[in-house]
C-alpha cells in the first residue's frame, strides 16, 4: 500500500516538475556555495571554488593547532610586518603613479591589484586575524582594522577579552534591562565553559556550508517543495473523488490511513536528507572535510555563540533541527490536508510557517514569540549567536536547546492526530 | 446475509435526505429507483459506512455495521456515482492498489486483477493509464474494483449514468452476471436498468420508500390506468396539462399520446398494459419527466 501511496504522489506531473525544480536548486545552490570560497593569488588575481580551497588549505594549515598566546603574538607580528611592507609598497606605487598616470582608470586598477597582493599574504592567518578583531572590538561593533593596532602584549588577554566584552555589553545602553541577573550569569557561564585554547585548522568547507545563508535557504526551499508534494496525500482522495472507494474498502479507515502517513514520512525523510546530505557532500567534497572538530567560535559568524560545539556538531544540530522542523511543518500541512480536504490550504501551511515569521518578527511585540516559530528550526546554524533564552522550571536554556525537544514532542503529539482525523472523515 | 435498516435517518442541517427508512435485504438484486435528490446516494453512502446516520442503525446479520468496521467493509463492493480514480495509474496498478486497500494478499490480488480485467473486457487496456480510458471503460474498471474482494454485498450507485446505449446494455448484462450469490443494491433513475435485472424495486421519494416490491407488484399497485390515443395539436396541449403523459409521438394523423389517468381521457383512447416507466411517472410526476428525457 505504501508503494502505491508514494506512486500516487510521484506520478503527478506537477510533483515531477517540483522535483526537477528541487534538483535544479540543489545544483545551483551547491555551485554558488562552492564559488563563495575565494583565494587571492600572489599576483593579486582572485580564484574561487575547489582550486581556491586547495590554496587556502595549504596556507591556513600552516597555522594548524591550538590558538595559544604565542600563536596570537605571531599573527600580530606577521600582520604588522605585512602592513609595513604594504605601506612601503603603496607609498612607492603612489609616487610612481602620481608622476606617470595620475587619476586614470589604469591607476585605480593597479592600486586594487596591489592591495590584493598585500591581502594575499595575510590569507593564511586571516581567520586568526579576524578572531583578534572580534575579541578586541566591542560586542556587535566589528572593526576590520582592529588587529592592525594590537601589540604583542595584547595576545595574552585574548580569551579574557571575550568574557569581559560580554560583561561590558551587559552594561551598555543597548541591552540594559534586557537580561535578568540569572540570564546574565548563564551567558557568562557559557562563555567561561568554552574550552581554551581553541583548536584551529582550515575549515572553510564547513564554514561555507554552515556560516552562509545557502543552507537555510536550501532547507526552506526543500520544505516548500516537500510541502507541495505531501499536501495532497490526504486531500487528493476527495479532490479526485476517489474518497468513496477508499473509505469503503476494508482498510480504508485503518491501514490505508497509516500508509498515507507513512508515505508522507518517507517522502519528507528521503527528500530532506537526500537534498541536505547531497548538498553537504558536494560542498565538503569540493572544499574539504577538514576542520570539523574546530569550535564554531573560530568562525567569524559564531564568535559570540553560547553553544560550545564544533563545526561537525553544528552541522549535526543544524541538519537534525532542520529535519525536526521540516517534520513538524509537514505534519501541520498534512493535518490541514486531512481535516479540510483542501490541497490548496495545505500547500499554504509551509509558506505561512517558513516565509511569514521573518516579516512578522520585525514587529517589536512579536519578536520574542517569533523566535519559537518552526522556521527557526531551519536556521539553527545562523542562530547560534542569538542570545534568545528561555526559563523552564527556574532553569535557563538557550533557544536551540528548547526548540529541538519542543518540536520533537509537538511532532510526536500531532502526527497521530492525522490518523485520528482522517479515519473519521465522512464522504458527503 | 441479511442487511437491515432500522429507522435510518440522515439530516444535513434542516434538510432530511433520508427519512426513517426500514428495509431488510437478503440475497438478490434490489433496485433503488427515484429521481435525483430522492436520497438514494445518501442511503448508499450510509450503507458503505461513508456517512454516519443521524438516527437509526444499519445491521449486517444483526451487528451494527459501524461497529463492525473493517469486518463489514470486507464484505462490501461499492461503485459510487462519481467514480473517482488516480489518473496517472494504469488500470492494473489501480486495481492492485484497491486490492491492497481491501486487504487482498498480493499474490491473490494479481490473479484476481488479471481475471477481472479480462471479465470486464479491459484486457487490452490493462497497461493504459486510467485518464486515457473512455467513459464506458472507466465504469468497467469501476465494477472490476468493486468485485475484487468477491463481495457479499455489492452496491452500485447509478452505474449506467452517462453511458451510451451499447455500453449501458453491456454493463447491465455484466451486473446481471455478477449478481449471483450476493446482495446487490442498484440505484438508478433509469427505469429500464432496474426493470431488467432487479428482483425487488424500492421507489424512493424525498428520503422515504414510497413503494417496494417486484416490478409486477408495483405495476399492479397503480390505481390509474394507462391509455393510448391519437389527438389533434390543440387536444394534445389540453391533455398534457390535465394528465401525466409518459410518451408523445407526432404522426401523420395527429399526435400519439400515452398517458396515465383514472378515467378514459378521450372516447377513442385504448387501455394499455402499464410498464415500470409508467409507474415511475405515476409516482414521481413532473419531476420524473425531466429524468425520463434521459432514458
Amino acid at each position: 500500500m505504501l508503494r502505491f501511496e508514494l506512486k500516487k504522489v510521484l506520478s503527478k506531473p506537477m510533483n515531477k516538475a517540483a522535483l526537477l525544480l528541487l534538483a535544479a536548486v540543489l545544483i545551483i545552490g551547491s555551485i554558488l556555495t562552492i564559488r563563495d570560497v575565494t583565494y587571492v593569488e600572489e599576483n593579486g588575481n582572485h580564484i574561487s571554488g575547489p582550486a581556491a580551497a586547495r590554496h587556502l588549505k595549504e596556507d591556513k594549515n600552516k597555522w594548524k593547532g591550538e590558538l595559544t598566546e604565542e600563536v596570537f603574538k605571531e599573527v600580530i607580528r606577521e600582520n604588522a610586518g605585512i602592513n609595513a611592507i604594504g605601506q612601503e609598497d603603496r607609498t612607492l606605487d603612489s609616487e610612481k603613479n602620481d608622476s606617470e598616470k595620475s587619476g586614470s582608470e589604469e591607476n585605480d586598477s593597479d592600486r586594487i591589484q596591489e592591495s590584493n597582493r598585500i591581502d594575499a599574504r595575510t590569507q593564511g592567518f586571516s581567520d586568526i586575524r579576524q578572531l583578534l578583531n572580534l575579541a578586541f572590538c566591542e560586542m556587535h561593533n566589528y572593526d576590520y582594522y582592529r588587529a592592525d593596532s594590537l601589540s604583542q602584549e595584547d595576545a595574552a588577554s585574548f580569551y579574557e577579552r571575550r568574557i569581559s566584552g560580554l560583561k561590558d555589553w551587559f552594561e551598555s545602553e543597548e541591552v540594559k534591562g534586557s537580561f535578568s541577573e540569572q540570564e546574565k550569569q548563564y551567558l557568562i557561564g557559557k562563555y567561561e565553559e568554552m574550552k581554551t585554547p581553541l583548536y584551529y585548522e582550515y575549515a572553510d568547507g564547513w564554514k561555507a556550508l554552515l556560516d552562509s545563508q545557502y543552507l537555510p535557504t536550501l532547507m526552506m526551499i526543500v520544505v516548500l517543495i516537500i510541502g507541495f508534494l505531501v499536501s495532497g496525500i490526504f486531500s487528493d482522495e476527495f479532490l479526485l473523488k476517489a474518497d468513496s472507494i477508499f473509505f469503503s474498502a476494508r482498510h480504508g479507515r485503518d491501514r490505508a490511513v497509516v500508509s498515507k502517513m507513512g508515505a508522507g514520512f518517507v517522502l519528507i525523510t528521503l527528500l530532506y536528507w537526500g537534498v541536505v546530505l547531497l548538498y553537504s557532500l558536494i560542498v565538503l567534497g569540493a572544499l574539504g572535510f577538514g576542520g570539523g572538530e574546530c569550535a564554531v567560535q573560530t568562525g567569524l559568524s559564531n564568535w559570540n555563540s553560547i553553544y560550545n560545539i564544533s563545526y561537525f556538531q553544528d552541522f549535526l544540530l543544524t541538519v537534525l533541527g532542520g529535519y525536526v522542523g521540516c517534520l513538524f511543518i509537514m505534519t501541520i500541512s498534512m493535518l490541514v490536508s486531512a481535516k479540510t480536504h483542501s490541497t490548496i490550504f495545505a500547500i499554504t501551511v509551509p509558506f505561512i510557517l517558513t516565509c511569514l515569521p521573518p516579516f512578522l518578527g520585525r514587529i517589536e511585540m512579536l519578536t520574542r514569540i517569533m523566535t519559537l516559530f518552526p522556521d527557526q528550526m531551519l536556521t539553527i546554524n545562523k542562530n547560534l549567536e542569538d542570545f534568545a533564552l528561555y526559563s523552564i522550571g527556574g532553569k535557563i536554556f538557550g533557544a536551540v536547546s528548547v526548540m529541538i525537544p519542543m518540536y520533537v514532542i509537538l511532532f510526536g503529539i500531532l502526527f497521530p492526530v492525522i490518523y485520528w482525523v482522517y479515519r473519521r472523515a465522512q464522504v458527503k | 446475509m441479511e442487511l437491515n435498516m432500522n429507522h435510518l435517518t440522515k439530516k444535513f442541517g434542516d434538510f432530511t435526505a433520508v427519512d426513517h427508512l426500514d428495509l431488510t435485504m437478503t440475497q438478490g438484486v434490489y433496485g433503488l429507483l427515484g429521481v435525483n435528490g430522492a436520497g438514494k446516494t445518501t442511503l448508499m453512502r450510509m450503507l458503505c459506512t461513508l456517512l454516519e446516520p443521524t438516527e437509526g442503525t444499519i445491521t449486517c446479520n444483526g451487528k451494527d455495521i459501524l461497529k463492525m468496521g473493517g469486518d463489514y467493509r470486507k464484505l462490501l463492493g461499492y461503485l459510487p456515482q462519481d467514480f473517482g480514480f488516480y489518473p496517472e495509474f494504469t488500470v492494473q496498478d489501480y486495481l492492485l492498489y484497491i486490492a491492497a486497500l481491501k486487504g487482498i494478499r498480493p499474490a491473490v490480488a494479481r490473479r484476481r486483477v488479471k481475471e477481472l480485467i479480462s471479465r470486464v473486457g479491459l484486457a487490452n487496456a490493462a497497461k493504459k493509464k486510467m485518464k486515457k480510458l473512455s467513459g464506458g471503460m472507466k465504469r468497467r474498471a469501476g465494477i472490476a474494483q468493486a468485485m475484487l474482494n468477491n463481495p457479499k454485498i455489492l452496491i452500485l450507485d447509478e452505474p449506467t449514468a452517462g453511458l451510451d446505449p451499447n455500453e449501458r446494455i453491456r454493463f447491465r448484462n455484466l451486473i446481471s452476471e455478477l449478481s449471483e450469490d450476493r446482495l446487490v443494491l442498484l440505484s438508478t433513475h433509469i427505469v429500464s436498468d432496474v426493470e431488467y435485472i432487479a428482483n425487488e424495486i424500492c421507489l424512493m421519494k424525498d428520503g422515504r420508500f414510497v413503494h417496494q416490491g417486484t416490478s409486477e407488484q408495483l405495476i399492479s399497485s397503480m390505481t390509474d390506468g394507462v391509455w393510448k390515443c391519437t389527438a389533434s395539436k390543440e387536444q394534445a396541449a389540453f391533455l398534457m396539462k390535465k394528465y401525466k403523459v409518459s410518451n408523445m409521438k407526432t404522426g401523420a394523423h395527429g399526435i400519439e399520446l400515452r398517458m396515465i389517468s383514472r378515467e378514459r381521457p378521450l372516447p377513442d383512447a385504448v387501455r394499455e398494459e402499464a410498464t415500470l416507466e409508467d409507474l415511475f411517472l405515476y409516482y414521481f410526476g413532473e419531476k420524473a419527466g425531466e429524468d425520463h428525457a434521459a432514458i
